[in-house]
């Protein structure tokens, strides 16, 4: 709907917004991972050329916030925890007054002893990266314990009676390493405060109405007097849900009366942003010898660094993910958000999917090997089918999982599977949610007929308004064309969740047909006093209404209604219906159960080099049940995006830590996937349609991503006879595993 | 800091600003001379969301003084094609659904367009070779091979009236 304008240069993108009179903020940040701070002077770079402002902990207001525990400062005020923690912040005419200024700041303090992995924050006598964790204000529903800031668990039957049942029982342990959503987009913030005493602050978020409360709740104002506007956004994929920069605008603009900008660096970004936690994963497999599963017991370990952020939820989503989507009576499964010295990460494009997904459905192939099953075969045989349950209960409807594996094993040639010498074929399979949560909608007929659609979802490159705006034209029987989007503005649009979670063509889609539901019977009544005809003899097609021989258009109908009646608006909501659970299967969970759930399939053809251990993809497939698909090159793109960032994910991609500071903070050594190393991905839209979506369609957005590492890593071990259990699968980690297997 | 005199030929206009000496052409672009289509990211010429073309090669405005570009052409997205038109090359990412959320694609557009004036004839290798240096994270790259091979076949059919400057 916008690419003219993103061709064409002229789309605005918050990175790109500015104001007159605007000063520019940078942050110092923490070189060391966990100290004391004793003192912070910045009475040198307050005097430097072009320096407006310089504020740290003592300019502002002592506020912890966080969306489940409430852990976390603007600045640091007597402890540092990670390398890259804020400690100040500066305000100046140029980004090179700023950075210089930043560099006048003194700071002192102790190193403390750190704890740099969950290996090390969860042995006894670890030191506390929360001393005070019991009395901080967290939802109650957490179960937090030291380090731990939330263990999320689902018991299902008897997990050791499920192992007695079992002919083998299999136990793996898997790595993942943290990576980066990698926006092109740095995260930038403009704010700007009024005589009324109401700051504005345009920011490239995924969610508006979040970073509106926390903000409020960081100034001490009532949410009104926050208003936050997203201008543009170039990609998220998760990294701008939380609050990034928008508070670090908000007080340099406060404290100097200037509009003031904030945006990140790139090694900002890879130091201090949200990246996806790493995550280790312990997985036993009771299994009988003809492939039934019987019992699962798995953990996965997050390492969300020095702040809870959206660590207590991503875990408890990892347990959803770890059942997989089988059939095993008998569960326990654990998800742990663990505090290191490291930064907050946080949530990226299917949370815990990619991470939980490695590790069972590699162990799925190693089941299946072990027991000379086909893996195709022995996932058929334990895959969960229509009307089933979930892991925590719930029933499964629109299960398209069968089409989804068979169709992607067909198209890859799943009969072959080692086709020669260095080459073979894997599979993969998951499911996910479309993120519930509730969204508003005002509809209003333009006098010339075009339509307004007034959302508070941020269009973030994924199409999803446009899809929403689709839904919008089909039921209003207008062109898509005439629909024009406002949105994300917190003081003027109606509430939204926010674009997250694969939920905004679903959310907000449905909103639009709740409020075309209601224009709809403005403009019939409307039409019928006009046109003198009763209502129940007219139609609405194509712009128009008609009946009885006489028609009005809609542009006509708003122009009388604008004349008479205030014009021609509507108000649409709609909130995702709760998946009833069964609550005694779950702990300390925030996300029991997957909304209107996608199921799905990767399968892929490599090589690997025997020598170098380098991989070369032949053939990459995605069989993905959308439910419907409203508009399939839109898909198409969103399948494409999310398997090139998984394959980063499976085969480049890692932030490198040593004792608690990254090695790699640049996009020359943070390796993301070039033009030159993605193949074509293959894409089967299945359609197995959902009982709530607009026309049964479900979240796509997420997906793509979950599958490739598992299904790299299976297809790896098909070639080689090798298998890798750590992410990133390097070909330096490939040779050398070949080596090793030579000795 | 004292600033220079500098005079810039972009997209057949000339401009005259007044800027530091260490400031690059990115910098003046976006901040002086409002050209806000050339985005800006990494500053470390690893992510090409700043590509230009300077005498018709493509470069990344991060890395480049902007007194260096004096007296030499310099073309930026706002000048492929004149206001209200589409460059076929524009007009071949909007059709293969290869933008989304864009923020790369005014670079990508730019290094293809370069590509593409010295490759008339590119093959899907060619195309993916001279686009590495250009990141994008939405789209995985296939439709905008897709888009540069159309519009290169577009191009030899019918080149542009309005050709870049
Ligand atoms: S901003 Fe110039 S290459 Fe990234
Ligand atoms: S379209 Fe978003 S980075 Fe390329």
């Amino acid at each position: 709907m916008d690419a003219p304008g993103k061709v064409t240069g002229t789309a605005l993108y918050a990175a790109d917004f500015a104001l007159p009179g605007m000063l520019y903020g940078k942050v110092l940040r923490s070189s060391e991972p966990h100290a004391r701070l004793v003192r912070i002077d910045a009475g040198r770079a307050a005097r430097l050329p072009g320096v407006r402002a310089v504020i740290t902990a003592a300019d502002v207001p002592d506020v912890r916030y966080g969306g489940s525990v409430k852990d976390e400062r603007v600045f640091a005020r007597d402890r540092i925890r990670f390398a890259g923690q804020p400690l100040a912040a500066v305000a100046a005419t140029s980004p090179d007054a700023a950075a210089a200024a930043l560099t006048a700041i003194e700071v002192v303090c102790e190193p403390l002893r750190p704890v740099f992995d969950v290996a090390a924050a969860l042995a006894p006598g670890a030191p506390l990266v929360h001393d005070a964790w019991a009395s901080y204000t967290a939802l109650p529903i957490l179960h937090r314990d030291g380090n731990v800031c939330n263990r999320a668990r689902i018991v299902v039957g008897d997990v050791e009676r499920g192992f007695v049942e079992a002919d083998r029982v299999f136990e793996n342990r898997f790595t993942t390493s943290s990576v980066h959503q990698g926006y092109t987009e740095p995260r930038a913030a403009v704010a700007q405060w009024d005589s009324s005493g109401q700051v504005t602050v345009w920011s490239n978020t995924q969610l508006p109405f979040e970073i509106q409360t926390t903000l409020a709740e960081i100034l001490q104002l009532p949410p009104s007097k926050v208003r936050v506007i997203v201008p543009g956004i170039g990609g998220g994929f998760g990294g701008k849900l939380r609050i990034g920069v928008e508070h670090f605008a908000a007080l340099l603009a406060m404290k100097t009366g200037r509009p003031v900008k904030v945006m990140t660096t790139s090694e900002e970004e890879l130091t201090a942003a949200y990246a996806r936690q790493p995550a280790t994963v312990a997985v036993k497999t009771g299994v009988t010898n003809d492939g039934r599963l019987t019992a699962r017991e798995a953990r996965l370990w997050f390492d969300t660094g020095a702040f809870a952020g959206s660590g207590p939820g991503v875990a408890s989503v990892a347990t959803l993910m770890l059942a997989g989507p089988y059939r095993i009576p008998n569960l326990l499964l654990e998800g742990f958000a663990v505090y290191t010295n490291k930064t907050n990460f946080g949530s990226f494009r299917a949370p815990s999917g990619p991470q939980a997904n490695f590790a069972v459905e590699s162990q799925m192939d190693i089941i299946a090997d072990a027991l000379g099953l086909d893996p195709l075969e022995l996932r058929l045989k334990n895959i969960v089918r229509e009307g089933e349950e979930g892991p925590t209960g719930q029933v499964l409807t629109a299960v398209g999982l069968e089409e989804c594996l068979r169709r992607a094993a067909d198209a890859i040639g799943w009969r072959d599977r080692r086709p020669e010498v260095g080459r073979g074929k894997g599979i993969a399979c998951g499911w996910w949610t479309t993120t519930g949560g509730s969204s508003g909608v005002y509809v209003k007929v333009n006098p010339d007929g075009t339509v307004a659609l007034n959302t508070g979802a941020a269009e973030i490159g994924t199409a999803a308004l446009t899809g929403a705006a689709q839904v919008l034209a089909e039921d209003l029987g207008v062109q898509m064309a005439d629909i024009n989007v406002v949105s994300a503005d917190t003081l003027s649009t109606p509430f939204d969740f926010g674009a997250q979670g694969s939920r905004t063509a679903f959310a907000v889609g449905n909103a639009c047909r709740a409020a075309v539901a209601d224009l709809k019977r403005q403009i019939l009544a409307l039409a019928s006093k006009h046109l003198g005809v009763e209502e129940s003899a007219l139609a609405l097609r194509e712009g128009s209404v008609v009946g009885a021989g006489k028609r009005a258009t809609l542009g006509e109908l708003a122009r009388i209604s604008q004349a008479s009646g205030g014009g021609l608006i509507a108000h649409g909501t709609f909130v995702a219906p709760p998946t009833p659970y069964d609550t005694k299967r779950v702990e300390g969970h925030v996300y029991p159960a997957f909304h209107s759930p996608s199921f799905h399939a990767h399968a892929t053809d490599l090589s690997v080099d025997a020598e170098t251990g380098e991989i070369t993809i032949h053939r990459y497939v995605v069989a993905q049940d959308v439910g419907f698909a409203m508009n399939p090159a839109a898909i198409e793109g969103q399948i494409e995006g999310g398997v090139a960032q998984g394959l980063g994910q499976a085969l480049s991609e890692e932030i490198v830590y040593e004792n608690g500071r990254v090695l790699n903070a640049n996009l020359t050594d943070y390796k993301m996937p070039t033009a030159r190393d993605v193949p074509r991905v293959e894409s089967i839209l299945v359609q197995h349609p959902s009982l709530v979506g607009p026309f049964g369609a479900k979240g796509v957005g997420e997906p793509p991503n979950i599958e490739p590492p598992a299904a790299i890593a299976n297809a790896v071990a098909s070639a080689t006879g090798v298998r890798i259990t750590s992410l990133p699968i390097t070909a330096e980690k490939v040779a050398l595993a070949l080596r090793e297997r030579a000795k | 800091m004292t600033r220079i005199a500098l005079s810039l030929t972009i997209n057949g206009q000339t401009h005259d600003v007044l800027a530091e000496p260490h400031r690059t052409l990115l910098d003046v672009l976006r901040t002086d001379l409002g050209l806000i289509g050339t985005k800006e990211n990494c500053l470390e010429a690893e992510c090409g969301v700043c590509t230009v073309l300077l005498e018709g090669a493509a470069v990344n405005a991060c890395i480049l003084l902007a007194a260096q570009c004096q007296g030499r052409a310099i073309v930026t997205i706002e000048g492929l094609a004149a206001p209200g038109q589409l460059h076929p090359l524009q007009r071949a990412f909007i059709d293969h659904g290869a933008v989304q959320c864009g923020y790369c694609i005014p670079g990508m557009i730019l290094a293809a367009k370069a590509y593409l004036d010295t490759n008339p004839e590119p093959d899907g290798d060619g195309v993916r070779e001279a686009l590495a240096g250009n990141l994008c994270r939405c789209t995985g790259y296939q439709r905008i091979i897709d888009a540069v091979l159309s519009a290169a076949r577009a191009l030899r059919t019918s080149p542009p009236s309005q050709a870049a400057r």
